[in-house]
This record gives C-alpha cells, structure tokens and sequence, in this order.
C-alpha cells in the first residue's frame, strides 16, 4: 500500500489539558517571547504589548502561564507596575465592579 | 563629583483641561529646570491627551509628556520637588536610563528607521490635540464607551 493511514495516537493523554494564554489562545509549548524577539528591555511605555501580560482583571499573569522566563518576568513585573502607576494599565479593572 | 552624568527619562502628566498654551508652559518650565541645572535635553516627546485607565483626582484623561535627558544626579531631586510643587502635574515618574535600555532604545530605532510602519509611535511634534474642541470644563470625558 502506497498510502499509510495517520496514526492516531499523536495526541497524548496529558494533550487535553491546554494551556491558555493571554489572549485566550492555546499554546503548546510555552516559551518566553522577549527571549524569541532577542527583547533584553521591557518598556512600561508599550501598555499594548504588557495588556498581553495581564489578566482581565488587570492582574498581572504569572510566568508559569504565559511562558516568559524568570529574567524577563522580572522586567515585566516592574514595566507593568511602572505603567500602573502613569494609569497607562489599571491597577484593578473596571470590569470587575 | 564632576561629569558623573547619566541618562534619565522622566514622564508627566499634565492636566489635560489645561488649553494647550498653558501645558505648554507647564512643559517649558520643566526644561528650563533640566537645562538650569545642567542638564542636556536629548529627546523631547509629547504624546498628547490620552485616557487614564483609572481616575486621578476626579479625571479621566491627561496630558503625557517624557522627556529624555543627560544630567548629574542632583538633579531628580529638583525635578521631583518641582512636580510635586506644580499643581497641573497629576502624575511622574523619573528613571535612570541603564546600559541595557539604551541599547534596547538605539535597537528600537534603527528598527523604526527600517521600516516607519513598525508601530503607533506618538507623534514627536507639538501637534494640535484632538480635544481642542472642548473648553476647559474639568472632567469631562471625551470618550464614554471606552471601558
Ligand atoms: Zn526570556
């Protein structure tokens, strides 16, 4: 037979657990994005780019779900504090009320 | 002591029911204090009006304004004491600028000088805001869909 059918069992049985992101979408495998993007400064400036790190609610999310790595966590944690603080970010959501 | 200089970038926020001439001499004050003291300005942006994300005292949106600068150290505390004195400015923040975010600075510019498209950069240039229509009623919303 010329034709082998797809095996199946590609998805394993820890696959149903997805990860979700920021955004909502599903990643499988996590990796930090300013490490992808060769990004060594993280500006408070850019609330566009730190809404991806923070929760509806304006919480920022943790590193274990968004996939960035100690290093820039850390620069995040402080960018998004510093925009916080310039009301570029909330620091609770009205969402919440 | 002498030509311990430093890059600093400072923030503002001015209070955007100010009409423009007077943020404007809210800004011009500023740069005196920088240059008095023996700063160099490097880059002056002023994002215009822009909607806080939460109120500060009673209003919804504010002027922005960072200014990049040289100086010595003794000068923050002149800077800071002077907004806190000023009552058109809402908010600052002032940070020194480290190796790490210069060089992220000059890599971001070569980017925008590549391609101009490569994001929402604020306009550099003093240009008209686009709130001039409303006379100086404070806390007047101008957008009240926005969540
Ligand atoms: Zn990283």
């Amino acid at each position: 037979m010329p034709y082998n059918r797809p095996s199946s069992n590609r998805q394993g049985p820890r696959g149903t657990s997805s990860q979700r992101g920021a955004a909502g979408q599903v990643r499988k495998k996590r990796t930090c994005r300013f490490c992808d993007n060769k990004e060594d400064y993280v500006d408070y400036k850019a609330e566009k780019k730190l809404q991806r790190f923070v929760s509806e609610q304006g919480r920022i999310i943790p590193k274990r779900i968004t996939g960035t790595c100690a290093k820039h966590q850390r620069m995040l944690v402080t960018a998004i504090k510093r925009a916080r603080h310039l009301a570029l970010l909330p620091y609770v959501s009205d969402a919440v009320k | 002591m002498p030509d311990a200089k430093r890059v600093y970038e400072t923030t503002f926020i001015v209070n955007a029911s100010l009409d423009d001439h007077q943020i404007d001499a809210v800004i011009e004050k500023v740069k005196d204090l920088i240059v008095k003291n023996g700063g160099e300005i490097r880059e002056l942006v002023k994002w215009g009006r822009k909607r806080f994300t939460y109120t500060i005292k009673k209003k919804n949106n504010g002027f922005y304004v960072v200014i990049e600068f040289g100086a010595g150290g003794d000068i923050v505390a002149k800077l800071e004491r002077h907004y806190f004195l000023d009552d058109s400015i809402l908010r600052y923040l002032t940070l020194v600028l480290d190796k790490r975010a210069l060089k992220a600075r000059t890599a971001a510019a070569l980017l925008a000088a590549e391609q101009p498209v490569a994001e929402a950069k604020p306009e550099e240039v003093a240009k008209p805001a686009p709130v001039a229509e409303a006379p100086p009623t404070p806390a007047a919303p101008v957008t009240t869909t926005t969540v």
